[in-house]
């Protein structure tokens, strides 16, 4: 007249035999942890803003400023063309080209291309 | 061979008096030789936690170093008096070892037994390790929290209090947890009890 369940002795004894289990870490675990510890922690930077990182992408300040150099100049030589450009273009397409800058001069060429 | 520990134990000696928590920080403050007093003092119990709960020495192994890096790396935050050291290992610990158990949920479950010595005793280390699996694969079918909470309470022979600190819970919680996963692993265990040489009335 047993009172314990004898799945619960099996439990009791499975329990009992992985407590006795006492691991000795060898050489080899021991050189990786303490690898680990010698190792320094990887700083956890901010993550970037998009801008930093296109301005990082781009080249940094210099290079922007270069870019934004060539922008300017670029938008210029489309407002008010030096004559060279004007004769180039219009040897190149066979008439004048102007572009308006503004979005209703885009929709209103737009229409018209459309028309 | 033990070049590693030799000279581990050799500055062991300095830290006798220091304090799990004296050693973290010494570590974290650049101290060169304190990691590895430290090491020495709480790897094999880390190792022994993790082999218990996964019944698998490779594994136990990767999980035992993985705990302690991210010792190393809580180290330069660790803040003096809030928590102990070993209540932080046997948290993370347990929760590594969870996270194996539930990857091992959707694995082939027979690939048990590893390639074993060949000394007389063989079968009996065989059947050992065949017990401990089913014990472990049984274990990982319980709830984490449970699996958790029965493995500190029977597996690490730890008091309810110290699991409550542990799993960040009331003790009420603990009790209600490891009484409902020792019911469940009772059950499932009882499947297997023939297959695990436990047929006999007593338990061999």
């Amino acid at each position: 007249m047993t009172m314990t369940n004898p799945p619960d002795d099996m439990l009791d004894d499975l329990f009992a035999q992985a407590r006795n289990l006492a691991p000795v870490p060898d050489d080899a675990l021991i050189a990786r942890v303490l690898a680990d510890a010698a190792r320094p922690a990887p700083v956890l930077r901010p993550q970037p803003s998009v801008l930093a990182q296109m301005r990082a992408m781009i080249g940094g300040w210099p290079a922007l400023g270069s870019l934004a150099a060539a922008t300017v100049a670029g938008i210029w030589i489309g407002i008010a063309p030096p004559p060279v450009v004007v004769d180039y273009a219009a040897g190149l397409f066979g008439e004048t080209v102007s572009l308006g800058l503004s979005a209703e001069e885009f929709m209103i060429a737009g229409e018209l291309s459309d028309g | 061979m033990p070049l590693a520990r030799s000279q581990m134990t050799a500055v062991s000696d300095p830290y006798a008096h220091a304090s799990d928590e004296d050693l973290l920080l010494a570590h974290a403050s650049g101290d060169p030789r304190a990691a590895g007093a430290l090491t020495l003092r709480v790897l094999p119990r880390v190792l022994a936690q993790a082999l218990r709960m996964l019944a698998n020495r490779a594994e136990a192994e990767d999980v035992a170093q993985d705990t302690m890096l991210r010792l190393w790396r809580i180290a330069p935050d660790w803040r003096r008096g809030e928590a102990q050291v070993s209540t932080w290992l046997y948290r993370v610990t347990a929760n590594l070892c969870t996270d194996r158990l539930r990857k091992r949920r959707h694995v082939a479950i027979d690939e048990v037994a590893e390639p074993l010595d060949a000394t007389p005793s063989v079968a009996a280390q065989m059947q050992t390790r065949a017990r401990l699996r089913a014990l472990s694969d049984a274990l990982a079918q319980l709830p984490e929290r449970q699996a958790q909470a029965v493995a500190l309470r029977h597996l690490e022979g730890l008091s309810n209090p110290e699991i409550a600190q542990i799993m960040d819970i009331s003790v009420a919680s603990v009790e209600s947890l490891t009484a409902r996963g020792k019911r469940a692993l009772s059950a499932i265990m009882a499947g297997r009890k023939a297959e695990l040489g436990y047929d006999d009335d007593e338990p061999a």
